[in-house]
Parts: structure tokens; C-alpha cells; sequence
């Protein structure tokens, strides 16, 4: 137990020399006569005051609550909230009170008190600055200011005083020699004058941590240094950048005079490897230290100085890292790698199209390889790419372009070992049958490119920047009479221009001639002018099937497909091409497409693959097709082989997808129905059946065979003989009975194949019976009966097949629990809420009113100042007013003694003279 | 619609731009021709004022009333001064009446009451004119006729206590008026004129139109139904909101019967002219048309609204567009006045039918279809009828017709959860079903919604359409397989589309994404491909191209 306050006071009393024993009238005396009373007096004043202040039960404050234990509680046991803080009250009420008094009191002085000038010039009011230094400060002051106004997005600015560092150290290569750079020195300064220049004295800055942190830049300001200014500072780091260019260029003018003597020593070194293969093991082991050693570094450990030496290693090694590391070269491949790798790519591809058949986005990285080509990069084409540039090889010829361009080489060994593999099914057993076709495909696509420069093979390799000139070699086949060299036409009008003598046959062959001479490798602009080209191309396929007769069908076919291999190279311009015509097809003549309208359909079924889940080009391509079929009432038997045109090509688009169009099957409905009248009651169910004319109903069939549907059957041809008529009406029934059977294949695997189907059958059934029962061995009968075996067929498996609808095999949803999550390491000052917005809210409310007890604490405070002050004052007044008053009374009460003295002295002299 | 004095200044215009049109042809004729016309038509016209003005002035010159009239009865020649003429005479007649020199009292002089009866005798005749004129004339003097027969009308009931009414005699001059503007089809113009200017406005017009219409019909034998086409149309001018005015006090004659102020008596007349309407046999587009503005025209009217409902189950009776047509007004009545309408779901489940989902109608139908089918205590399995057979029709649907059926099913299924059994059922016999497969217990031809066994029965429709060639159906498709998290789908979202509208939505888009291309080049799209390894596609086959 400590001993009690008074027995503590005592004490230290009695240590300070305060009581205690008397000290005798001789040293007291003596004392007095050293005149040391008074320091005596003082001292003892201070050591009152010393123990007043130790004594003072206020003047530390303990932590209202002892701390706890640390296994009760999980506050860190050591630092500064361990210790429970042992508050200082005195002293920072004292520094409170200090701040109050520079701002506070001095407002309240100068109140009711105008105008007046604040002196804020730099260190007028700092008394320990002499003259010199001010100035000297204010005219850095001036030139700071100065240079920083437009530095706010200098980025080189920022970037010099800026560095990576970690853990401080910097991560550049020349640390050490920025070690004694300015920057060191100017930061520091630079910071202590950004703080001086911040250092306003602002009105109300009284927080205890304040008033520490004015101490010490306080003691900042006491050794004062010039900064650099900027112009001195961009000088230096110009002078460095120079050094470090210098040097950078005598370290390779070092390398190559290495290299150069390397050089030199390689006959050597070759002779030496042929003379003696074969050389003992410890000879080459004793050479090796110097001879496979680095010079530089064998110079190094020659002797020199061992810590530049670490120091230059050191820097080396880091510099190591960025070198590339060196790849393993690409293996030459055997024809069963390369074949693999074909099949492999193949399959990538298919996967792909699986992938967007079903919707699933495909990540942004693959699509890029997939379907962009990128601007003007012929360094690394991959595989894919090399296809669509296919062209490229063909043109450049094979014997010019042998150095330069071996990657292409490969490929066409590569294809032409495909096709000879081709004839031996037995090594391509393990891809996939599909796998076959598409590696077939891939033959003809080459041999398709190949055909376009047959022609000019001799010529092409004379092809180069620009040059564009007649060639002498002759040609083959009818080609020959034509030109050369052709602008390539920015618009169909120009390509209408050109072609206008041609026939219709030689298109394929202009068009691939001006596709080699606008080559894109061949010429910058050539690019964006193909690009145009493709989409005149477009214009020309609906311009050519609408404009001329069927016999031009194989150079539209040719042309298709040159717009297909121009579609991959430019897609989006193809694909706006056909978008465009489709929309001029639903605004101008929506209901009436032409035979154009009709071939551009088939191009779009062929160009762009047709089993995405959606196509820019394919989706509104086939949204009208249906839009056709559900909308259009055939007026004559053209129009209704228009329509099943279209219900082909839908056939065909939905081939692979497999994808439901009902359009397709109520169109064939009804056209059946028109032909044969053959509607057997309401059984059709759930299609709405449109009366049509009887002109479409079929005649009494001839036995004859029906006839294959023409495409000129879809151009309206007047009036044609009765005859014919029946042909075409026999024609139409055929391929629609046809297109029973296709869509039971295409659709076979649907749920409600059933439902849909039905109808179709006991149509079939009905047509059968009226067709084929009268006539037996009627071809057309035939075709119906067997078409209605296969959907039969069908129904019963589907039948089989059906079961209940499962679709909602989901994980039930889990119920809102509302049992609070168990906090691992719970910690009951922290705030757990879920609800992120009240969480948020609760936070800002507590901010909000801790700072309002401090506003309140702090106006109280300063009120309490205030009050105290001018209760001060008052007294001061008050005492000052005494003061006055005693001293006049003490000069009237002495007048008047003096009075009473001069009268007392004037009486005795009267009575005296008496 | 041109009022009277634009016309007049209309045609004045045509007049001038005629001349106008005429001027190039040559100075002299020219000449002529101006000199024609100052010679000629001021001076009529002038004349005109210059009759009007003595008539005023003096009983004397009551005579050049004539003159007037002779100039007016041209009309089918000179309409100009015919027109002049015939304002002018207005003018006189509307003055005479206000100064009283045409009614007729027990203190008059006889010579005053021979003039009287002269003068009522040319006003007479005058409106024959005037009549003649609105019968048979050009747009333009017909609607001047009608503004001065209406105006005269006014100043006859004002001034010589004529009314409106004759109470059934078809021969005062206001039943005249609404005989001649409903007589003819072609009246359209004037017509709506009629209604604007007059019936809308004027409370006590619209009241004796329509007593005179009543009267008209009344007079008409059974199977004339061209004037019932003018009357219906005339009715239907009428703004829809006419009927809930709270009260009538916008005249156009000063004085009035004192129960035209009452909207009962108002509403009354009405229901009786629209009961005198739709008891007549009517034809299908008749009908239709009644229908259709049955909430809107006919059914305010009504304070005794079971009356519609012979009309209204008759129509709904009547099957096919026209029960459409009834459904919304007998869904009022149902709503309204509590009307029990027996088999009323077996009804509606047979307009079920394969049209329905194509016809323009399907908007409208639906709205209702969902009202209809809105509470949650009707039984499932007739719920599950209904959703079974839109599925199954939505099979043969446009999308525009499948994107409104698939989220109204699916709200469906949301009310109604014991219906899920339709999307989601392990079956009973399922080794049985492993064996032998399964036929849909759904009964297409059914009639009766309870008994198609539709509960028992799966949604395979909408399965199907989940692989529809149009993704955005595909893909509302797919919510009936999805998590049913959603509340319910608003169907208005879905109502108004088209092909049209969704080929300009798909269009409209800009390519963002260069299209993939596919990465084979067909070697053959047109013939036969050489390498018989390779199936021809679809097209080759069925099409000939050489």
C-alpha cells in the first residue's frame, strides 16, 4: 500500500529543503549578504510549484476502466489502446487555452474596431528570421508560384520527382547514382516549404494534435535551405539523361567491338570442332573456366575492386530478366500432325457454330480469331487467316514468293498431301465423316481460289507496287477477248460500265481479275476498295437474276461465291450490303420479292451460316421469309412457286438448327389444299386455311412424271398454255409432298412433333387416297404413299418417345432464413448490419453526432474563454479605477494635511505672538 | 369542317382563280371577258343588296321578295348569286320575324294578316329552296344552306313559338332538315357538320334530333336499312361522353320546354332510339359495327342496361368475329349490372379457335381473355383447357401472335399452381410409359373447357417453340422453362407486334459485330454437286436451274 498523500507531501517537502531544520541566523546572514535570499526564493517558489503541479490529482487522468485481461477481450494487448491512454488534461487545456488566446482573444479585441491592415507577409511576424532570410524566402515564394501555374497536367513534371519504389528503394537500374541526385535534398525541402506555405495561420486551430504538429514544423523552419527552381531542376535531369545516353552508347560501342572479335575467332573455333571432335574430357574442363566464361565478367574477377564488381553483377542479372527468353523453334510437322492439326481446327470450328447455334456467347478472344482479320497484319496470319487470305499465295505467284513467304508454301503442301489422302479413306478413319467433308470442302475452296488465277498464272508474279499492265501471255478459254486491268468500280453503275459488252458469262472472270490487280497486300487503299467492290458485287447478283435469263445461273453461282470469299475478308461490308437490300425489299416492294430478292436469299443461306441462334444478316433474312410465307395469298401458280422457293431455301437454312417455323408447314397446307382441294374437314386443327381460286386445282393427273420446278417458273409468264400449266401445277404438288417428307425429317426430334404432324399424315392419307388410289402406278402416287410411310414411320417413334414434360428440375429456391450469420471473430464495437444503406446511414448518424458534442464541447469552451477573459478584463478595470481613486484620495487627504499643518502652524504663531 | 362563310369565301377564291387561270389566253379576250364580268355579276349582286335593302326599308316593296326568290331557286345554275340571294333573303326573313310582320294575332287588320300569311308563304317557299339546295347541291352551298335553314328555324322558334318538335308529324321544318341530312348516304360532310355545329353543342338540338330520328324510324318499314346506316352513323359522331353530361342547359333556341333540362328525359329518348336500332334485323357488318361501339356509344345512354342484353347474347350466340365483338360489352353488362351469363367459359373456350391467333382482333381479344381469366377460384382444369389450347394454337401462330401467348401463360401458371403439373409431372406408369410411349390426353374437339383432360396433359407446344427460328420468341419461349421468379409479365409488353414491326426492329439495328461468315465455300449452289460423296442440298434437289 503507497503511503498516504499527506505522508507523501511531507516528504518531498522535506526532500525539496522546504521544511526541515531552521537554518541558523549565521547563514542566514550570510546568505543575505550574498544577496542569494532572493535566488533562494525563487528556487523554492519553483519547487513549490513543482510539487503542486505533482500533486495535482487532475493533471493525468487514468483510463476510467482498468484494462482487461487479454483472454477476455480482443483489443491488441500492447500499443497505444493497451495502455488505456493516460490522458494529459492540463496540458492540452493549456494548449487549448494558448490557441484560444492567439485567435480567439485577438478577434474579440479587434471586434468593433474597422479597417486595419493584416500584415501577411511571409515571416514578418517570425522574430527569428533576420532580414536576409526573409527576403531570400519571399523571393522563392514568388518564383514557386510562378512556374507551378501550369504544371497541372504536365505529366513529364510529375513523372520526374515520381518513382516505383519498394520498401523505399528505388526499382530503377541507376539507383545509385540517383542516391546523390538533388532529389533527395529538394524533397525534403520542398516538402517542409509546401507545409510552411500551408502553414496560414487558420482562425481556429486549437485540437491538441495541431498545436504538436506546429511545434515541430517550428523547428522545420529554423535551418531554412534555397530550393532548386525548376529551370535548374530540368537542366539536371537533362544533363543526366545526356550522361546516361552517352554511356549507354559506349556500352555498345563495347559489344560490338566484342562481337566483332568473336567474329574473328569463329574459323577458329569451327576448325577446332571439326579437326577434334572428340577431346578429352579434362582438357575441356580446364578450359572452361576462362573459356566459356564470360570476358567481362572473367575481367571482373581478374581482380579490381570486389564490390564493383557484385555491384556490376547486380545489375546484370536484372538487366537478364527482360531478355527475351529464347523459344523452342516451331518442329517441323509429319503429314499425320498436320492433318491432325487441319482436323483439329475443323472441329474448333464446328464447335463454334455449335456454340452460337445455341446461343452461348462465345468469349470475345476466340471471336476475334475466329471472324476478325486484323487491319494490315501479315506478320503472323494464323491458319485461319492464311484461308481467307487465301488469295494471297495464288497471287503472288509460288516461285517469286518461295523466300518470302514460306508459311504460305506450307500451305499448299499441306493441301495438296490433303487431297492425295483423300483417295485413302483408311488414314482419315478417325475424323469424323463430317471432318471429311469439311477437309474436302477445304480442297475445293483452295482449288476455287486456284481457278481464279489459272488464267494469269505467268503474269502474277510481275504484279507489284501499283504496276498495272497488260499481260502477253495468252489465255485460256473464251476469257481472252477481255481485258486486263479495270478500275475497280466503287458502285454498281461503274460495274455496269464495265461489264456492259461483256456476257453474262465472263463476269466471274472480271471480277476475279479485279480482285487480284486490288489485291490488299498490293497497295494501301486497296483494301477499303475492295471492301466497296464486295458490296457492288452484292448489288450485281440481284441485278444480274433479275435482268437476265436462266442461263446466267452459273456465273451468279461464281459470283456468290467470290462475295463469299470476300465476306470474309470484309464481313460487315457483305453483311450491311444484304441488310440493305433487305430493308429496300420490306419498304419498297414487301410483299413482291423478285427473282433477285429470291437469288440474294439463296446467297445469304450460303454465305452466312444459317444456324445461329441469331445473325444480323440470317435472323431479319429469315424473319421475312416467314413473313412471306405466313402473309402472302398466291393469285397465281408463279406466285405459289415463289413461295415454295422460299419454303426451300427456309428448309434449307434450317437445316442444321433444326428450328421451328410454322409459316413453312401451314403455307404447304394450303397450298396442297389449292392444288388438290384435298381439305378433309377440320382436321388441320390449329392452321387457319385460306380460301384460294380453283385455278389452282390440279386437273385429272396424267401418268406422266412430274417435272422438276424451274426457277423461271417464279417469274410471272402470262398466260401459257393449259398444258404446261398442269406440268407446273403437278410440279408444285410434288415438291410440296416433298417438303412433307423434309420437314418430318428436320423436325423429327421436337417435342410436339405429334401434334404437327397428324395433320400431315391425314392429309397425305386423303391426297393418296384421291390421287393414287384411282390411278395405281401413278408416279405422283407413289411419291405420296411413300412420303406417307416415312411420316407414319415417324409418328409412331415419336410416339414412343413422348414423355411428360420435366422443365422445372431446378433447385428450389431457398427460403429468407432469418438467423443471424455467427461472426467468426465477433467484435462487439463493430457494426455487422446486412443491410448495406442502414449500415451506411447508422455510420454517418454517429459521425454526425460525435461532431456535434465536439462543436458543442468547443463553443462551450470558448464561451467559458470568453467569459473568463472579460471577467479578467473587468478586474483589470476595476483595479485600475482603484487604483485612480486611492491616489486621489491619498492626494486630496495629503492637501489637506498639509493644509491642517499650515493652519495648525499659522494658529500657534498667532497664539505665539499673543 | 369549313363553315359557311368559308365556303363562300372558298369558292369566291375559285371564282377569282378561274379568271385568273384564264387570263393568259389572250389580250382581247381578255378584255372581253373583264368587261363581262363587271358588266354582269357586281351588278347582280348589287341588285341584290340593293333588294334587300328596299325590302327593309318599306312594306311596299314586300313584292322584290319574289325577285329574291327567283334568283335564290337558280342555284342548280348561277350558285353564286343563287347564294348571295339566299343569305340576303335570311336576312330579310330573320328581320321580318324579330319585327313580328309574320305572326299572326287576333288584333291584326285583315290587309295586316294577308301579309302576314304572304310572308309566311315565301318564307315558305324560300326554305323548299333552301331544302333543295342542301338536298342536291355541291358541298359547299349545302353546308351555307344548312347555317341559314338552322337560323331561320331558330328565328321561326323564337319568334313564332314554331317548335323543333311536331310530335310525330314529320313536317315541321326541323324533322325536314334531319329527313333530308339523313336521307342520303353519300351526305357524309354535311352530316358531320350537322353533328358538330348543332347536335354536339346544343342540348335541346341533340334532343330533338333524336326524337326525330326515333319518329323517322319509326315511319321506315322493317327491311330499309340504308337509312339505319346513316342514323348509326350519325349516332356515332356523337362524341362518346355526351351521355355522361350531369346536367343539360346549353341551348340553342331562347325558350325551351322545361323538361329538356331534365338528362333522364335526354337519356331516355336515346335508349328508346337505340332499342328502335337493335331491334331491327340487322346485318353481320351491322352488327359489328354496333357492336364495336357498344361501350363507348350505345351503353352510356342506357339507364335500363338489361335491355342490351338480348342484342348482346344473341351476337354472342352468333359465333365467330362477331362474338369477339360482343365479349367486351357483355363483359360490362357482366361487370355492370351483374348479368348471368350461362356457359359463359364454355363460350369463350370456343372462340378458341385457329383465326384467332391471326386475326386483327387478337390484341383486343387478349385484353379481355385476361380480365376474363384473371380470378384465381376458377377451376384448373379449366385453366389448364384454355392454356392448353392457345399452346396448342400458338403452334400455328405468327410470333407476333406466340410473343403474347407464351407470357400469358405463364401468368396463368403463376395463378394457378396446381397447372404446373403441365410443365413439370413425372409420370404415374413410368415403366409403362418407358415401354409404349405416350399419346397427349388432350382432347382437341372438345368443347367443353372441363372435360378435354387438358390437366393431364403436358405443354409440349411450348416446348417446341423454345426452338423457334426467331430468337426473340426462342428466348420468350424459354421463360416457361426458367425459375418462375417473376411475378407476372405485363401483357401489354407483348400486345402490339407484327412481322412488320419486328423486321424493322431487327433492321433498325446497327451492326455492331462484324456477322460471322460461315468459313465453308460451297463448291455448288445451284447444280448438282460432281462428287457424289456429297449430298445435294434441298434446293438442287426440288429445283432446276440450268
Amino acid at each position: 500500500m503507497p503511503p498516504s498523500q499527506l505522508k507523501r507531501l511531507k516528504s518531498s517537502l522535506r526532500e525539496q529543503g522546504i521544511t526541515g531544520q531552521q537554518k541558523s541566523k549565521k547563514h542566514k546572514k550570510q546568505a543575505n549578504k550574498n544577496g542569494s535570499v532572493r535566488d533562494t526564493r525563487i528556487q523554492r517558489n519553483a519547487a513549490l510549484e513543482g510539487i503542486r503541479e505533482q500533486f495535482n490529482p487532475f493533471e493525468l487522468r487514468a483510463p476510467a476502466r482498468a484494462s482487461k485481461h487479454d483472454f477476455v477481450t480482443n483489443k491488441p494487448t500492447n500499443g497505444k489502446a493497451a495502455k488505456g491512454a493516460l490522458a494529459r488534461p492540463g496540458v492540452t487545456k493549456g494548449f487549448g487555452e494558448e490557441n484560444r488566446r492567439q485567435t480567439l482573444l485577438k478577434e474579440i479585441q479587434r471586434r468593433k474596431k474597422v479597417g486595419g491592415i493584416l500584415d501577411r507577409r511571409f515571416g514578418e511576424n517570425d522574430p527569428k528570421m533576420t532580414p536576409e532570410e526573409k527576403a531570400l524566402e519571399r523571393f522563392v515564394k514568388e518564383k514557386q508560384r510562378g512556374s507551378k501555374k501550369n504544371t497541372l497536367f504536365d505529366l513529364e513534371e510529375a513523372g520526374d520527382d515520381e518513382e516505383l519504389t519498394h520498401f523505399g528503394q528505388s526499382l530503377s537500374f541507376d539507383k545509385t547514382d540517383n542516391l546523390d541526385d538533388f532529389q533527395e535534398g529538394l524533397s525534403s525541402e520542398e516538402e517542409s516549404n509546401r507545409s510552411d506555405s500551408s502553414e496560414r495561420p487558420s482562425k481556429r486551430r486549437r485540437l491538441s494534435i495541431d498545436v504538436s504538429e506546429n511545434v515541430v514544423l517550428d523547428r522545420n523552419d529554423e535551418q531554412p535551405a534555397r530550393p532548386k527552381t525548376k529551370k535548374e531542376v530540368m537542366s539536371e535531369v537533362i544533363a543526366k539523361s545526356k550522361l546516361h545516353k552517352y554511356e549507354r552508347q559506349q556500352a555498345k560501342e563495347d559489344d560490338d567491338d566484342l562481337r566483332a572479335e568473336l567474329d574473328q575467332g569463329l574459323p577458329d573455333l569451327l576448325a577446332f570442332m571439326r579437326g577434334a571432335p572428340h577431346q578429352p574430357e579434362g582438357q575441356q574442363a580446364k578450359s572452361l573456366p576462362n573459356g566459356n566464361m564470360n570476358p567481362d565478367r572473367a575481367a571482373i574477377l581478374d581482380g579490381k575492386d570486389r564490390a564493383q564488381a557484385e555491384k556490376q553483377y547486380d545489375e546484370r542479372l536484372r538487366q537478364m530478366t527482360f531478355d527475351k527468353r529464347s523459344k523452342p523453334t516451331e518442329p517441323t510437322l509429319t503429314e499425320e500432325e498436320k492433318l491432325e492439326i487441319e482436323a483439329q481446327r475443323l472441329q474448333d470450328l464446328e464447335q463454334q457454330r455449335l456454340f452460337r447455334m445455341k446461343g452461348e456467347p462465345i468469349s470475345d478472344d476466340e471471336e476475334q480469331g475466329q471472324d476478325q482479320a486484323p487491319p494490315d497484319g501479315p506478320v503472323d496470319l494464323n491458319q485461319e487467316e492464311q484461308d481467307s487470305f487465301g488469295l494471297g499465295p495464288g497471287l503472288l505467284g509460288r516461285a517469286s514468293t518461295r523466300q518470302l513467304e514460306v508459311e504460305d508454301e506450307d500451305d499448299f503442301v499441306l493441301e495438296d498431301d490433303l487431297v492425295d489422302l483423300d483417295s485413302e479413306p483408311e488414314l482419315t478413319e478417325d475424323s469424323s465423316l463430317d471432318h471429311l467433308e469439311d477437309e474436302i470442302a477445304k480442297e475445293e475452296e483452295k482449288e476455287f481460289y486456284q481457278g481464279l488465277f489459272t488464267g494469269h498464272n505467268a503474269g502474277v508474279g510481275e504484279i507489284n507496287e501499283n504496276e498495272k499492265r497488260e499481260f502477253n501471255t495468252p489465255l485460256a478459254g473464251k476469257a481472252d477477248s477481255l481485258a486486263y486491268t479495270y478500275n475497280c468500280p466503287q458502285s454498281h453503275a461503274e460495274f455496269l460500265q464495265i461489264t456492259r459488252d461483256v456476257p453474262v458469262d465472263d463476269h466471274p472472270t472480271i471480277v476475279q481479275r479485279i480482285r487480284a490487280l486490288y489485291h490488299p497486300k498490293l497497295q494501301a487503299g486497296n483494301k477499303a476498295k475492295l471492301a466497296v467492290f464486295s458490296s457492288v458485287l452484292v448489288d450485281h447478283i440481284s441485278y444480274l437474276a433479275n435482268n437476265s435469263n436462266n442461263t446466267t445461273c452459273a456465273s451468279i453461282e461464281a459470283l456468290i461465291r467470290h462475295v463469299h470469299s470476300l465476306a470474309k475478308m470484309f464481313p460487315e461490308e457483305v453483311g450491311r450490303a444484304f441488310r440493305g437490300h433487305l430493308k429496300s425489299l420490306i419498304e419498297d416492294r414487301s410483299l413482291e420479292p423478285t427473282l433477285g430478292d429470291l437469288i440474294l436469299f439463296t446467297a445469304i443461306g450460303t454465305t452466312f451460316p444459317t444456324s445461329d441462334h441469331f445473325h444480323q444478316v440470317v435472323t431479319p433474312a429469315m424473319l421475312y421469309i416467314a413473313f412471306y410465307l405466313g402473309q402472302r395469298v398466291p393469285q397465281s401458280l408463279n406466285e405459289m412457286a415463289k413461295g415454295i422457293y422460299l419454303g426451300t431455301l427456309c428448309l434449307q437454312y434450317q437445316r442444321l438448327s433444326q428450328r421451328y417455323v410454322p409459316e413453312l408447314l401451314n403455307y404447304t397446307f394450303n397450298a396442297m389444299w389449292a392444288l388438290t382441294s384435298a381439305h378433309p374437314g377440320a382436321i388441320t386443327g390449329f392452321f387457319p386455311l385460306r380460301a384460294l381460286s380453283d385455278s389452282f386445282r390440279l386437273g385429272e393427273s396424267s401418268n406422266s412424271s412430274p417435272r422438276k420446278l424451274r426457277i423461271s417458273d417464279t417469274a410471272p409468264t402470262g398466260n401459257g398454255s393449259e398444258e404446261s400449266k398442269e406440268a407446273l401445277k403437278l410440279a408444285l404438288l410434288d415438291s410440296l409432298v416433298s417438303f412433307c417428307g423434309n420437314m418430318a425429317d428436320v423436325w423429327t426430334g421436337i417435342s410436339a412433333f405429334t401434334e404437327i404432324f397428324e395433320p400431315v399424315a391425314t392429309v397425305l392419307r386423303h391426297l393418296g387416297s384421291k390421287l393414287g388410289a384411282a390411278k395405281l402406278g401413278n408416279p405422283m402416287g407413289a411419291k405420296i404413299h411413300d412420303t406417307l410411310h416415312q411420316i407414319e414411320d415417324l409418328l409412331t417413334k415419336a410416339r414412343i418417345a413422348r414423355r411428360p414434360l420435366l422443365l422445372h428440375n431446378h433447385r428450389p429456391l431457398p427460403i429468407k432464413t432469418s438467423i443471424p450469420k455467427f461472426e467468426e471473430s465477433f467484435n462487439p464495437d463493430k457494426h455487422y448490419d446486412p443491410d448495406r444503406d442502414r449500415a451506411e446511414m447508422n455510420k454517418l448518424k454517429a459521425e454526425h453526432k460525435k461532431e456535434r458534442k465536439g462543436a458543442l464541447r468547443e463553443l462551450r469552451k470558448d464561451a467559458n474563454f470568453i467569459a473568463r477573459e472579460s471577467l479578467r478584463e473587468k478586474k483589470e478595470k476595476d483595479a485600475q479605477y482603484e487604483k485612480k481613486f486611492k491616489r486621489l484620495v491619498a492626494e486630496i487627504q495629503g492637501e489637506e494635511g498639509r493644509e491642517s499643518k499650515i493652519y495648525v502652524r499659522e494658529k500657534r504663531m498667532r497664539k505665539g505672538r499673543k | 369542317m369549313p363553315t359557311a362563310t368559308e365556303t363562300i369565301v372558298k369558292s369566291a377564291k375559285r371564282k377569282r382563280h378561274d379568271t385568273d387561270s384564264n387570263l393568259p389566253v389572250g389580250h382581247k379576250t381578255k378584255a372581253r371577258k373583264t368587261e363581262k364580268d363587271v358588266s354582269q355579276r357586281p351588278n347582280v349582286e348589287e341588285e341584290i343588296l340593293l333588294l334587300e335593302g328596299e325590302i327593309t326599308q318599306s312594306r311596299k316593296n314586300y313584292n322584290k321578295i319574289t325577285i329574291l326568290q327567283d334568283y335564290c331557286k337558280k342555284y342548280q345554275t348561277r350558285s353564286k348569286t343563287s347564294i348571295t340571294a339566299a343569305i340576303a333573303l335570311c336576312r330579310v326573313f330573320c328581320r321580318l320575324m324579330a319585327l313580328g310582320s309574320m305572326s299572326q294575332s287576333r288584333e291584326m287588320a285583315d290587309n295586316e294578316k294577308i301579309i302576314a300569311q304572304w310572308l309566311r308563304a315565301q318564307c315558305g317557299s324560300y326554305t323548299d329552296t333552301l331544302l333543295g339546295i342542301l338536298h342536291g347541291a355541291d358541298p359547299g352551298m349545302q353546308s351555307t344552306a344548312l347555317t341559314l335553314l338552322m337560323r331561320v328555324q331558330k328565328e321561326r322558334s323564337d319568334n313564332l313559338n314554331e317548335l323543333f318538335h311536331d310530335h310525330g308529324q314529320n313536317e315541321g321544318l326541323f324533322s325536314r332538315i334531319i329527313a333530308s341530312v339523313t336521307s342520303l348516304n353519300s351526305m357524309e360532310l354535311i352530316r358531320e357538320e350537322f353533328v358538330e355545329k348543332y347536335v354536339q353543342p346544343y342540348d335541346d338540338v341533340r334532343y330533338y334530333t333524336l326524337a326525330c330520328l326515333n319518329n323517322l324510324l319509326k315511319e321506315e318499314k322493317e327491311d330499309a336499312l340504308d337509312r339505319l346506316d346513316v342514323v348509326v352513323s350519325l349516332l356515332a359522331l356523337l362524341e362518346s361522353d355526351t351521355a355522361e353530361k350531369q346536367s343539360m342547359d346549353n341551348f340553342y333556341q331562347k325558350k325551351v320546354n322545361a323538361k329538356l333540362h331534365n338528362v333522364n328525359a335526354h337519356k331516355k329518348l336515346a335508349q328508346e332510339l337505340w332499342m328502335n336500332v337493335l331491334s331491327r334485323t340487322l346485318s353481320r357488318s351491322q352488327r359489328k359495327t354496333l357492336l364495336n361501339m357498344m361501350t363507348t356509344h350505345v351503353v352510356p345512354w342506357f339507364t335500363r342496361m338489361e335491355l342490351l342484353m338480348d342484342f348482346l347474347t344473341d351476337s354472342f350466340n352468333a359465333g365467330g368475329s362477331l362474338s369477339l365483338a360482343a365479349l367486351s360489352g357483355l363483359f360490362h353488362l357482366m361487370q355492370a349490372k351483374n348479368l348471368d351469363y350461362p356457359q359463359f367459359y364454355t363460350k369463350l373456350y370456343s372462340l378458341l379457335t385457329s383465326e384467332i391467333l391471326h386475326s386483327k382482333h387478337r390484341s383486343r381479344f387478349f385484353r379481355l381473355l385476361d380480365t376474363f381469366l384473371s380470378s384465381t377460384h376458377l377451376p384448373a382444369a379449366l385453366v389448364a383447357s384454355f392454356i392448353k389450347r392457345l399452346a396448342r394454337l400458338a403452334l400455328g401462330a405468327p410470333p407476333s401472335g406466340i410473343v403474347v401467348v407464351i407470357p400469358w401463360i405463364y401468368n396463368l401458371l403463376r395463378n394457378h399452381p396446381s397447372c404446373t403439373f403441365m410443365v413439370h409431372r413425372r409420370p404415374e406408369y413410368s415403366d409403362f410409359i418407358e415401354g409404349e410411349g405416350m399419346d397427349d390426353p388432350f382432347d382437341m374437339a372438345e368443347t367443353d373447357p372441363m372435360e378435354t383432360r387438358a390437366f393431364d396433359s403436358s405443354l409440349w407446344e411450348i416446348h417446341t417453340l423454345q426452338s423457334h427460328y426467331h430468337p426473340n420468341v426462342a428466348t420468350i419461349a424459354k421463360i416457361i422453362s426458367e425459375q418462375f421468379t417473376k411475378q407476372a409479365y405485363n401483357l401489354e409488353d407483348f400486345l402490339d407486334h407484327s412481322y412488320s414491326s419486328m423486321l424493322s426492329a431487327e433492321l433498325s439495328k446497327e451492326i455492331k459485330k462484324p456477322p460471322v461468315v460461315e468459313y465453308e465455300i460451297p463448291k455448288k449452289i445451284f447444280f448438282s454437286n460432281p462428287d457424289p460423296a456429297k449430298d445435294d442440298s434441298l434446293l438442287v434437289r426440288l429445283w432446276d436451274f440450268s
